[in-house]
């Protein structure tokens, strides 16, 4: 079998270049996405010219504005980043019919087999460079390889802007100088592990025999072996490209600005994140088993309480109404509220899932359905916010997103 | 709320001896009331209250309450409370003989029995919640054995859903001649009616909301009881059931039960009977092979045949046939196989109608010979 070539295609600084194709005078400056300075919440991304001063996602904004004061904060557009993603998505989809999206801003694709229709893998990289910053304005850097791993690691070496092909037979060579913490999935905690054992580069890691590391870390070892010679090993990786894995959950969380503690306003933040979660799953045609609640009081006390649904469901009202059942039973009343999250899992397919229908609801659910899949509808034409339950109207708060969801792989990927 | 207690029981220190059958016999039959969880201590202890020539025990987890008594040798009247779980346990492993009960200082209880010997750490009476006093107007008889068939037929058809409340217990609607029972969970709802009986004091319609414990309590109750009546009243806020020397009371379920009239199918024109114990059978079988989350069965319904499959990824598939006599248009339809299982095991074999319109509507099961109990069962299919 003739190696596999493998692409991955990541977009550079995603979120501030798509804001600042909205507003051309963030061009250059340190721009952070993701909410005002003084505000609770997160950084969703930063320009490359505020990560110098070491923004980075995920940290709180207001540490950000700490570190770099001059930074231009500018609230997040989901319904715009999902837009351009949707573009990106088209672009690479007439380069191969096997894409498949890791997140908002980032791709596997499968070229094997394409060189006749588009030449040598590197005419290929350049011709996609060139075709999506026309129809997308944006910028990317591509990775190829003969593996998902080799292609992912290849393209955060490449970035910004670039292209880097790592010849097959050359993937130890390639990585062997290389911190381990570049390989994807290998976290704070493995990275830890692996320097208590005088590991610090992949070279290191190749060095040692399978069985040793197997004994120590068991089958993710085993994994970390094949992944150090450059190889998809373990978990995800083993899947192939656009193979469609089922997530393990769904979430949403939303933390107020203020701590609150009206029953209303706490109600109607859970109707307004059912209806985000629910959303997600009908989106992936995914139905939810376990529906959890997640509270955070003032003090950062976190409770997560779950129930398992008498049948799965992708409604927001069957899952509010979980929720809220929950909700009612655990919090603490008069007590104010930090956070809040709504999360679904136990998922499964819905052609394999048998649904129960309901005797008393007078065909409820039906219409439900009928009315969710039409309020999807206006949503994909119109954004997120187009429309919403009425009772979550109250709740309408910014959507945060993240251009790395910590349920796709790559929520390790090392700062390009 | 009063205490139903003689004033002169709340005094002196308790002094009895019983027979450790009649003790354990009633210890037996309210270990069910006494609270499980330990939250709040004294739900898990008993109250006993000698007066006269009989021991009374009272035990209750505030939502039910389970009060009995048997007879016997009281030498000072009084009262006392006792670990619950852990005298059923003792007593248990008594010698059949005479046990005395003394109260000693400090909430202590001694236990004698032949040359036995404990003293069990009680607590002290006056923690002992205050229960309903059972009401002297508005008691209706019940025949012990309608109530029983009644609760077995539906109980377990009740919802444990704690979002949808209301149906976490059954209705029970009594008429001047009639009874009649439902539960339903959403999924299926079964109705019980009994014509032909007279039940004095009760004019036009009297609805009353039973908590699925409560039933439970009550079907244990029915089972091991003489009685061949039971006393049933309500107030605002309780509920009781006289059955012999036992009174259960239970705080009533406020809200209200669905109206299920509406649900009853009034067209289901596709009608076969088969024998239950088969069709039981035949359900069971398949049901190995179902999807082990949502256990859909299909049933298929075709002349001079009834076809049961079942199938998922992980374990195969399965099919039975049934002969039947039918001769009109095929149907096919997929039902929780749990539902249909639950139903058959509460008619106890015997034929069965089963009364289907389409893939989408309820199907309806129903025993083929049945003059004592008008007895129904509405299944919703699944959608597979």
């Amino acid at each position: 079998m003739p190696p596999r070539l493998i692409f991955h295609v990541d977009m550079d600084a995603f979120f501030v270049s798509v804001e600042e194709l909205f507003d051309p005078a963030l061009k250059g400056r340190p721009v952070v996405v993701g909410g005002q300075r003084h505000e609770r919440g997160v950084v969703s991304a930063a320009s490359y010219a505020a990560r110098k001063f070491g923004v980075h996602s995920a940290m709180p904004l207001r540490t950000a504005a700490k570190l770099c004061p001059q930074a231009v904060f500018v609230d997040g557009h989901p319904d715009r980043y999902r837009d351009y993603s949707y573009r990106i998505h088209a672009v690479l989809n007439s380069f191969s019919p096997q894409v498949e999206m890791a997140s908002i801003d980032e791709a596997y694709l499968d070229m094997s087999g394409t060189e006749r229709l588009h030449g040598p893998p590197l005419r290929a990289a350049h011709a996609l460079h060139i075709k999506m910053k026309s129809a997308t304005q944006l910028n990317c850097s591509i990775g190829i390889g003969a593996s998902r791993l080799m292609a992912k690691v290849s393209s955060a070496q490449a970035k910004p802007n670039g292209v880097l092909w790592v010849l097959p037979g050359q993937e130890a060579r390639f990585l062997a100088p290389l911190d381990v913490a570049v390989i994807p999935g290998v976290g704070k905690v493995m990275e830890r592990n692996l320097l208590a054992l005088g590991i610090k580069k992949i070279g290191d890691l190749a060095r040692l025999p399978d069985s040793e590391l197997e004994e120590r870390f068991g089958k993710w070892g085993l994994a970390l072996a094949g992944k150090a010679q450059g190889q998809d090993a373990g978990g995800w990786f083993d899947t192939e490209v656009g193979e469609n894995t089922v997530p393990k959950s769904i979430s949403h969380e939303h933390t107020y600005n203020d701590d609150t503690a009206s029953p209303d306003q706490l109600e109607s933040t859970l109707m307004r994140l059912s209806e985000m979660v629910a959303r997600r799953l009908r989106e992936a045609s995914l139905q939810a088993r376990t529906i959890q609640l997640k509270l955070r009081y003032q003090d950062f006390t976190t409770i997560t309480r779950a129930h398992t649904l008498p049948s799965p469901s992708q409604l927001d009202n069957e899952i509010f109404e979980q929720v809220r059942t929950l909700f009612r039973k655990h919090w603490k009343r008069g007590a104010a509220v930090r956070l809040l999250g709504v999360q679904a899992s136990s998922l499964n397919g819905q052609a394999g899932a048998s649904a129960q229908l309901d005797l008393l609801d007078g065909g409820k659910q039906q219409r439900w359905q009928q009315a969710l899949s039409a309020a999807d509808r206006l949503r994909d034409k119109y954004g997120e916010s187009s429309v919403s339950l009425a009772s979550g109207m109250k709740a309408t708060f910014r959507e945060r997103t993240h251009e790395n969801p910590a349920a796709l792989p790559g929520k390790n990927k090392p700062t390009p | 709320m009063a205490v139903e207690v003689a004033s002169a029981a709340a005094t002196g220190t308790m002094e009895i001896t019983v027979s450790k059958g009649e003790l354990l016999r009633e210890l037996t039959a309210t270990q069910g009331v006494v609270e499980r969880k330990t939250t709040i201590p004294i739900l898990s202890n008993y109250l006993f209250e000698a007066v006269g020539d009989k021991l009374s025990l009272t035990a209750t987890d505030l939502d039910l309450s389970l009060r009995t008594s048997c007879g016997a040798k009281v030498k000072k009247e009084g009262s006392c409370t006792i670990p619950a779980r852990k005298l059923y346990d003792y007593v248990r492993l008594l010698p059949d003989a005479e046990i005395t009960i003394k109260m000693l200082e400090n909430h202590w209880v001694s236990i004698r029995c032949g040359r036995s010997n404990t003293k069990m750490v009680g607590m002290a009476k006056s923690n002992f919640p205050a229960l309903p006093v059972f009401p002297t107007a508005g008691v209706i008889k019940i025949p012990a054995a309608v109530l029983r068939a009644m609760i077995a037929k539906t109980g377990f058809a009740i919802s444990s859903e704690e979002s949808r409340y209301t149906l976490n217990g059954a209705l029970m609607v009594l008429k001047a001649e009639s009874i009649t029972m439902v539960a339903t969970d959403g999924h299926r709802l079964a109705h019980v009616e009994r014509a032909g009986e007279k039940f004095d004091g009760v004019s036009g319609e009297m609805k009353t909301l039973i908590p699925k414990k409560a039933m439970d309590e009550l079907k244990i109750l029915l089972d091991s009881t003489d009685a061949e009546v039971v006393e049933f009243a309500k107030d605002e806020a309780t509920l009781f059931f006289r059955i012999g020397s036992r009174l259960l009371t239970s705080r009533q379920l406020t809200g209200q039960f669905p109206n299920y009239d509406a649900v009853l199918p009034k067209d289901n024109n596709k009608s076969v009977s088969v024998q239950g114990a088969e069709l039981g059978a035949a359900i069971s079988r398949v049901a190995q092979f179902a999807d082990e989350r949502s256990r859909a069965v299909r049933m298929k319904m075709e002349k001079g045949e009834l076809k049961l499959s079942a199938s998922s990824t992980e374990t195969g598939e399965s099919e039975d046939t049934l002969e039947i006599k039918y001769d009109g248009d095929s149907v096919s339809i997929g039902f929780n196989a749990q539902y249909l299982i639950d139903f058959i095991k509460a008619i106890g074999g015997g034929e069965v109608l089963i009364e289907l319109k389409d893939a989408q509507s309820a199907g309806q099961l129903r025993p083929a010979l049945s003059e004592d109990y008008k007895y129904r069962y509405i299944v919703m299919p699944m959608r597979i």
